[in-house]
């Protein structure tokens, strides 16, 4: 059978118009440059369609097309690969049941992504965060103050919050700014704005609690995971970014909200009240979006959003019939205020980053 | 082969969004599902689409690149530019944590240079991608330029065009233009162009000097409004005007300017025998904008009303809470899907426009012979070979 056909050979522009000669296993082109070139049906490509037209190329020959001008002849639909739509698989499948599919395994994919790092944290060596954390931080650029006896208050108030825990990296440092980070290698970091702003040791207390707390969940190596596993998964793209971001930010409000329990865990255990922390927490409230911005410059670091209702959740664990005593003396409170003022070598001013 | 004639142009596009529609519809419901894993693809089934919808003499484009090609340059452009980057960015956090302030600017300086660096590159290896993957009469284009090069001068082009007062951009660019478009090919002719920058300058310095002019004149003309009326709100006409004219300064001057920087472009551009032509004027690419941001205003809108339900049941007194969900599931996947679906389906709509309105104002005169319009011998990047092509799909 005999089918008029257009036909490119790839070596030159010119259109030649041919006859293909079919048989069982393939055709010829009569009329074309190579007219006696035998091309088998299975080294056909379908590479579109337009107007009516069918256009096919050969699997091996760059640019060597046939068109049938008028749509592919019935007889030969059989014998010719079919057009492709979306790509193989999901042609196969057809769309829905394909979407469908998908669908689900996407949903599995980010679900493990996001259930992984809490399995995996526990088992990353403490000895490699920390090598990460000096890494990434060091002494923070010589800010990290020791005003005369403010390392030994630390290390007092450390024990008295938290006898039972190992024992942390917890450090001031000479930034205005007030928050506290858990950075890897279980360093935490008090900065002096916060100590500034404090009334009362017990309002640092619910806040090293809560700095404790992300350590001893292994919040900030699951943070590190988390975020390494969805950028690699979903990285990238419109849908990727908007998960990626209403992900993480869903996690860290489950992680915040673990490390206030924590914190007001070893406030009870410890016998100091959680209303200088409440009332803290009351104060800053005002401040919440400045905060937001400048936690949002560490990235991945814990953020510490105040709100009236943190406040609530300290008030609330309060007992009235309890006879709290102070954390820190008078004198000890008066050391770690002064522990940069007083500290001659600690360099100055904030970082470029922030 | 003789073209060019005053009846027919030689150029056209014959598709239509009817058409198209289905297409984007189809890939956006793929893209959605597989977290963007499908946007490969999804190119890919838009181009073939604009492609084969784009006649050209006698014959229709055809578009031979993959969803796979597209999918393997963006992972190698990942790794390659991806790795260096996170430890360039990370790099510096941790020197200025660490108070090496020095090495952090220098790093940062690197990082600057690698930023111009990358779109350049990027804007080269796209052109050859295209021109390789674009096939007329079962010929194709492409380059045996790797680009590197072109990245390098980018960056002291650039450089150096901000540096008298931005004055010399017009230099940089028609330079740029020239030294990507030298580069490449189609079957066995070299394109050439020779766009001139000193016509561009006159055109330049006018849109240049006019913006800053205008906002002084909309400062004075509010002034004047708030004084005229000797109270401290101005006059509604004169904040509509100063509005208005602000609009006019920072949309239409640059686009007053890039319209006449293409037109330049391409009506200098030489294929063998065969002379182009772009015919569209400013006018035609404000429209061109103004559709586009009809589109994402309508976008916008619909977002806003698939987002209003979960928004209004949103409780944002609690936002910043810790102790509370303020976001429950139902609201993030809600709000997901009032982005997400919209611009979604108005993205492949706007590259669509762009296309057509590229092939409605080009032209070309001149002759092809056929015979010697031979087949490309430049390299057909294989894989893992101009893998970075995919830096086209958007990775910026």
């Amino acid at each position: 059978m005999e089918w008029p056909v257009w036909h490119y050979d790839g070596g030159n522009a010119t259109r030649h118009d041919c006859t293909l000669v079919a048989g069982q296993d393939g055709f010829r082109l009569r009329d074309a440059p190579d007219p006696d070139r035998f091309y088998p049906w299975n080294a056909m490509v379908s590479v579109g369609h337009r107007n009516g037209t069918d256009l096919f190329a050969h699997r091996d020959l760059e640019g060597w097309r046939v068109i049938f001008p008028s749509g592919t002849p019935a007889e030969l639909i059989p014998l010719l690969p079919k057009t492709k739509h979306y790509g193989g698989v999901i042609d196969r499948f057809g769309l829905w049941p394909a979407a469908a599919v998908l669908l689900a395994l996407s949903v599995g994919l980010i679900l493990v992504v996001l259930k992984i790092p809490e399995y995996l944290a526990p088992y990353v060596p403490m000895s490699w965060e920390k090598k990460l954390g000096d890494a990434m931080i060091g002494d923070f650029g010589g800010r990290i103050c020791h005003g005369p006896g403010a390392n030994k208050v630390l290390t007092d108030f450390q024990a008295r919050l938290d006898p039972k825990g190992a024992k942390l990296d917890v450090s001031i440092v000479n930034i205005d700014m007030v928050n506290a980070v858990a950075l890897p290698g279980g360093k935490i970091m008090l900065f002096e704005g916060l100590l500034k702003k404090a009334d009362n040791p017990d309002e640092v207390a619910g806040v090293l609690g809560h700095e404790i707390g992300h350590v001893r969940n292994r919040d900030v190596a699951q943070a590190l995971i988390r975020q390494f596993g969805l950028s690699a998964v979903i990285g990238g793209g419109n849908t990727g970014a908007m998960a990626n971001a209403l992900i993480s930010y869903s996690y860290s409000r489950e992680a915040e909200a673990a490390a206030d329990d924590h914190a007001i865990g070893l406030l009870k255990a410890a016998s100091i009240s959680p209303d200088p922390t409440a009332a803290f927490f009351g104060k800053l409230a005002g401040q919440e979006k400045a905060l937001g911005e400048s936690a949002a410059a560490l990235g991945y670091l814990s953020s510490h959003p105040l709100s009236a209702s943190r406040e609530k959740a300290f008030r609330d664990s309060a007992d009235k019939t309890r006879a709290y005593k102070p954390v820190l003396s008078d004198a000890e409170w008066a050391t770690l205020k002064a522990a940069c003022d007083s500290d001659p070598n600690v360099k100055e001013g904030g970082l470029g980053l922030f | 082969m003789g073209i060019g004639n005053q009846d027919e142009t030689a150029f056209e596009f014959t598709g239509s969004w009817k058409e198209f529609a289905p297409i984007a519809l189809t890939n956006a419901v793929l893209s959605i599902v597989t977290l963007s894993f499908y946007r490969f693809w999804a190119i890919t089934r838009e181009r073939q689409y604009l492609w084969s919808h784009s006649r050209f003499i006698d014959d229709h484009l055809e578009w031979t690149g993959t969803g796979v090609e597209l999918f393997k340059g963006f992972l190698l452009a990942l790794i390659l530019f991806g790795g260096p980057w996170l430890i360039l960015t990370f790099g510096v956090q941790a020197l200025v944590l660490q108070g090496y302030t020095m090495a952090a600017g220098i790093l940062g300086v690197l990082a600057f240079l690698l930023l111009i660096m990358l779109p350049g590159f990027a804007k080269f290896r796209a052109l050859r991608f295209r021109l390789s993957r674009t096939h007329w009469h079962g010929i194709r284009g492409g380059s045996d330029d790797p680009g590197i090069g072109y990245a390098f001068q980018t960056v002291w082009r650039t450089v150096l065009g901000y540096i008298p007062l931005t004055l010399m951009i017009p230099w940089s660019m028609t330079t740029l233009w020239k030294k990507r478009w030298d580069a490449m090919s189609f079957g066995p002719h070299n394109f050439v162009s020779n766009p001139s920058w000193e016509k561009m300058l006159g055109r330049y310095v006018i849109c240049a000097l006019l913006a800053p002019l205008l906002v002084v004149a909309v400062a004075a003309v509010v002034a004047l409004g708030a004084s005229a009326m000797s109270a401290s709100n101005p006059s509604p006409i004169a904040v509509g005007v100063s509005v208005v004219v602000f609009y006019a300064a920072f949309f239409i001057i640059p686009i007053a300017y890039y319209a006449a920087f293409f037109r330049e472009g391409v009506d200098t551009l030489e294929l063998s025998t065969l002379e182009f032509r772009f015919t569209a004027r400013t006018k035609d690419w404000l429209i061109l904008f103004l559709g586009h941001g009809g589109l994402g205003l309508l976008a916008l809108l619909v977002a806003g009303l698939i987002a209003a339900p979960f928004i209004a049941t949103t409780d944002f007194s609690k936002l910043g809470a810790s102790d509370a969900q303020v976001l429950s599931q139902a609201s993030i996947i809600g709000l997901a899907i009032a982005y997400l679906v919209p611009f979604s389906l108005v993205m492949p709509f706007i590259r669509y426009r762009n296309w057509r309105f590229f092939m409605r104002h080009m032209e070309a005169g001149g002759e092809i012979d056929l015979a010697a319009l031979t087949q490309s011998t430049t390299r057909r990047a294989a894989e893992g070979e101009g893998l970075l092509d995919a830096l086209d799909v958007g990775a910026f």
